[in-house]
């Protein structure tokens, strides 16, 4: 216990960087100025750990005190976090007089060019790429999301990382990497034009690749980090098409002048502009790991825990999510859009819905406790593709109430998504680390590490008793994913699956195949996610390392809990406020917090009745089936197959244990059988998606490859040699005229002046 | 007054003089003086151009190539001191490992 305390009293550490925020605001800053923190404090900090880390690595005050460069990671983003919540501050503050006005503060032109036109003379204005801050309600959402879990996953780190006798001396790199991820997701969130969006996704996915490849000498974690990278990078060589796009249409990628200017709109050629935006969505596909581009979100896991939870659950995967929301005033015909677009809103919800029945298919079979979270994740993110994909459409057909619901929907059920994933992936890792610490403790040096894997599921179970607070956090945040009704998720993921149907029943058939394609995987979520908690935490224990799992981690818990109380609880409150129709307001009609127009208790009824009970019949029937096939049928089976009570003389704490006895009561099923068919092995390898595009590889881009290293060897270096080796000989001739004579110098310096001034006579006359 | 092509004629005369010295010679202080010749012959022709256009600018510049051409010989001397203090000689001829 007093361990613990000494370590909580290292945040002493973190408390110069909890000042600036109030000095600048005693300074008479402007919160909306204050973004520049945002971004410049993380900036400042992460050379600041890595060159700190090199010079001081192994000094007992860098490593007991400031835990590697973890505690100055954590204070730097502790000022992004707490500059964050001043500005999501003042917004409110200022919302019901203003509505949803757009604080912009544009601070200095980068880049200022002439354009050529094609008759070779300059035209008339000049294009300037500016670097400034853009805050509608869209920002202020993802910029809390990142802030918040970037600071707490940070945390979470220092119980993670520094504990693990594997990362010691190298947790500076960690932290710096960690720390500059940040201020490329802040970055990105905070941008005023396409452009800087751009640069910070790329330091994204810079980080990711850093951060995945972490562990580099392991040949499969290389092999990770590698994939993502170039997976990735398919998808934004599209975006950046669809940027060049956007610029010939618009002839600027500053948001105020794309969004705001009808005039632009008016001529726009709606062919052109969905070619640009589908590049930009392929961008996001990539990003966002959705198919096609889906492949590398799993191999990624092989990063540490905490580089999981936030880089590939929790805010970077959300990227992809944030540039499609960043599409609607493109779409939205009732405030100049342009029409014609529909069937880009159709592509993104097909895409989406493909993606999510397809990954929660694969995780059906996963063992791998990270692997089935990344299915998730995958899967969850395609619910928020499908409800934008809705959404778009909605906008584009003048629909203008549905797309607000949808849309706002597809915000809350990012914002959901982020904080229950990113605290299951905290709650895995805590999983992981205790497991492995156990297995060390149990076989110290016996040295069958080798064929331990501490994150398989089918060498836990029955862990309920052992970690508390793990299996508390888990079961909410399972719940929060599948939508167990009046927690987290459920709230958005209703609205999505309702408006969705609501596109196919009234308006456009062809939505039918992403609707039903959601309301399957709604089951189906609720099996997968329920039966990675049963195989963990229910049941017997299946290895003899769980008896000796013990929750003592420093720095682990506080993250856990604070997450589990806004899973629980945060989707409820949002509900109650409206937060789905708040959240969409910066592109609809300002003032739709239902806060400012009703008490409390309408507004209660009015999102209980939206939630539970639409006015559309079809709708209440769509609503109801979800609730049945995510809350019902998907647990029970998973309990069926893998439930049970726990071992004689274990008990759980109550807030899991009648969890644990009801899923007992269901007996178990045998699906020895089911697992040895040929859908279960399909599954297993991924839908064979990786073996086909390795073999799409090894056919093209390697003979390519091979071709390009040839002549790369001979023509190119060949030139080159050849250029050197001529300054060499050539050297070797004019070296003999230099004697060593000083009369010989002489000689040369006067006839070397003589002729100069002979050759300006020459011109001279 | 003295016409000044006069003093430029002294000039040019001086600075063959010292450009033959500092040929033909193998003591290196000696090459040093007809360096020094060549120098002055230039200060010359700083003071007949100034004569001959007026104005005060040759002045200053001769007064300055004074006091460079002062520490230049200062210079001079030292490295004939260190030259000697290692290489027993002062001769140019002999002055030659620094030949391709």
């Amino acid at each position: 216990m007093s361990e613990i305390k000494s370590e909580a009293g290292l945040l002493v550490y973190i408390l110069p960087f909890l000042a600036i925020v109030p000095l600048m605001h005693n300074q008479g800053w402007d919160s909306s100025e204050s973004a520049i923190l945002i971004v410049a404090v993380p900036f400042v900090t992460f050379p600041v750990i890595l060159v700190a880390g090199q010079l001081y690595n192994g000094h007992d005050t860098w490593k007991n005190k400031l835990k590697e460069g973890g505690i100055l990671a954590l204070g730097a983003l502790g000022t992004s976090l707490s500059a964050a919540l001043w500005i999501v501050y003042d917004y409110f503050d200022a919302l019901p007089d203003f509505g949803d006005q757009h604080s912009i503060s544009q601070w200095l032109e980068w880049v200022s060019f002439d354009l050529l036109q094609s008759d070779y003379t300059l035209a008339a204005e000049t294009n300037i790429l500016g670097v400034g801050v853009w805050v509608d309600s869209v920002t202020l959402m993802l910029l809390f999301v990142a802030t918040f879990l970037c600071f707490l996953i940070c945390w979470f780190s220092l119980g993670y990382m520094n504990t693990d006798p594997i990362n010691e001396d190298r947790n500076h790199r960690f932290y710096g990497e960690f720390v500059l991820f940040a201020l490329g997701m802040f970055g990105m969130v905070l941008a005023d034009n396409f452009l800087w969006l751009f640069i910070f996704w790329e330091i994204m996915g810079l980080c990711s690749y850093l951060l995945i490849g972490f562990y580099y000498w392991k040949e499969s974690a290389a092999y990770a980090a590698k994939k993502a990278f170039l997976t990735t990078r398919v998808g934004d060589v599209f975006l950046m098409v669809g940027l060049f796009i956007l610029y010939d249409i618009y002839g600027s990628l500053e948001f105020s002048v794309i969004f705001h200017d009808p005039s632009l709109h008016g001529t726009v050629d709606s062919a052109k502009l969905f070619w640009a935006l589908l590049m930009m969505f392929i961008g996001a596909v990539g990003k966002s790991a959705q198919f096609p581009l889906h492949v590398w979100l799993p191999d990624a896991m092989e990063g540490p825990t905490p580089v999981s939870a936030l880089i590939h659950a929790a805010t970077m995967v959300n990227a992809g999510l944030y540039l499609v929301a960043r599409m609607v005033p493109f779409v939205d015909v009732g405030h100049h859009g342009v029409p014609g677009l529909e069937d880009l809103g159709l592509i993104i919800a097909y895409v989406g819905g493909i993606t999510a029945f397809m990954a929660a298919a694969i995780a059906f079979v996963q063992n791998d406790i990270k692997k089935v979270l990344a299915y998730s994740t995958m899967s969850q993110l395609a619910y928020i593709f499908t409800g934008l994909g809705a959404a778009l459409w909605f906008y584009n057909h003048d629909e203008h109430h549905a797309a607000v619901v949808v849309f706002g929907a597809s915000m809350f059920h990012l914002f959901n998504h982020a904080m229950a994933k990113g605290m299951l992936f905290m709650a895995s890792g805590s999983v992981i680390h205790e497991v492995h610490h156990a297995h060390d403790h149990l076989h110290h040096g016996h040295g069958d590490h080798e064929h331990f894997d501490p994150q398989d599921m089918r060498n836990m179970g029955g862990l309920a008793s052992k970690m508390p607070i793990t299996a508390t956090a888990m079961m909410v945040g399972s719940m929060s994913i599948i939508g167990i009704p009046l927690i987290g998720g459920f709230w958005s993921k209703e609205g999505i699956i309702a408006e969705t149907w609501l596109a196919a029943l009234d308006h456009e058939p062809l939505m039918i195949g992403p609707a039903i394609l959601v309301i399957l995987t709604a089951g189906m979520t609720g099996f997968y996610m329920s039966r990675m908690w049963f195989m963990t935490f229910a049941g017997e224990p299946k290895s003899d390392v769980v008896a000796h799992v013990h929750e003592a981690t420093p720095w682990i818990k506080e993250p856990l809990i604070i997450l589990t109380v806004i899973s629980a609880l945060g989707g409820i409150a949002f509900a109650l406020l409206g937060a789905t129709d708040y959240l969409s307001s910066s592109y609809g009609n300002a003032g739709h917090l239902k806060l400012h127009e009703s008490t409390l208790v309408e507004s209660v009824i009015y999102q209980l009745e939206h939630a539970f009970l639409p006015e559309n019949q079809n709708l209440r029937l769509v609503g109801w089936t979800t609730i049945l096939l995510s809350f019902i049928i998907g647990p029970v089976f998973a309990a069926r197959i893998h439930g049970g009570p726990l071992a004689e003389g274990e008990s759980a704490t109550p807030a899991v244990s009648w969890l644990v006895r009801i899923s007992g009561k269901f007996g178990s099923q045998d699906v020895s059988a089911l697992s040895e068919s040929d859908l279960a092995e399909a599954l297993e390898n991924r839908l064979y998606f990786d073996d086909l595009y390795e073999g799409l590889l090894a056919k093209t881009v390697l003979p390519m490859a091979a071709f390009a290293a040839w002549f790369d060897r001979n023509v190119i270096d060949g030139v080159i040699k050849q250029i050197e080796s001529n300054s060499v000989s050539g050297s070797l001739q004019i070296r003999t005229i230099t004697t060593g004579s000083a009369r010989d110098y002489i000689l040369m310096a006067a006839v070397g002046m003589l002729s100069i001034i002979a050759l300006i006579w020459g011109i001279g006359s | 007054m003295i016409d000044p092509s006069w003093i430029a004629g002294l000039g040019v005369i001086l600075f063959g003089i010292g450009l033959i010295g500092a040929f033909t010679r193998k003591n290196a202080i000696v090459v040093l003086m007809c360096i020094e010749v060549m120098l002055n012959a230039a200060n010359l022709n700083f003071v007949a151009g100034t004569m001959y256009w007026g104005g005060s600018d040759g002045w200053v510049f001769t007064a300055i190539a004074i006091a460079i051409a002062a520490a230049e010989v200062a210079i001079g001397l030292a490295i004939f001191l260190s030259l000697y203090s290692t290489q027993e000689t002062i001769s140019l001829d002999e002055a030659n490992i620094l030949r391709n």
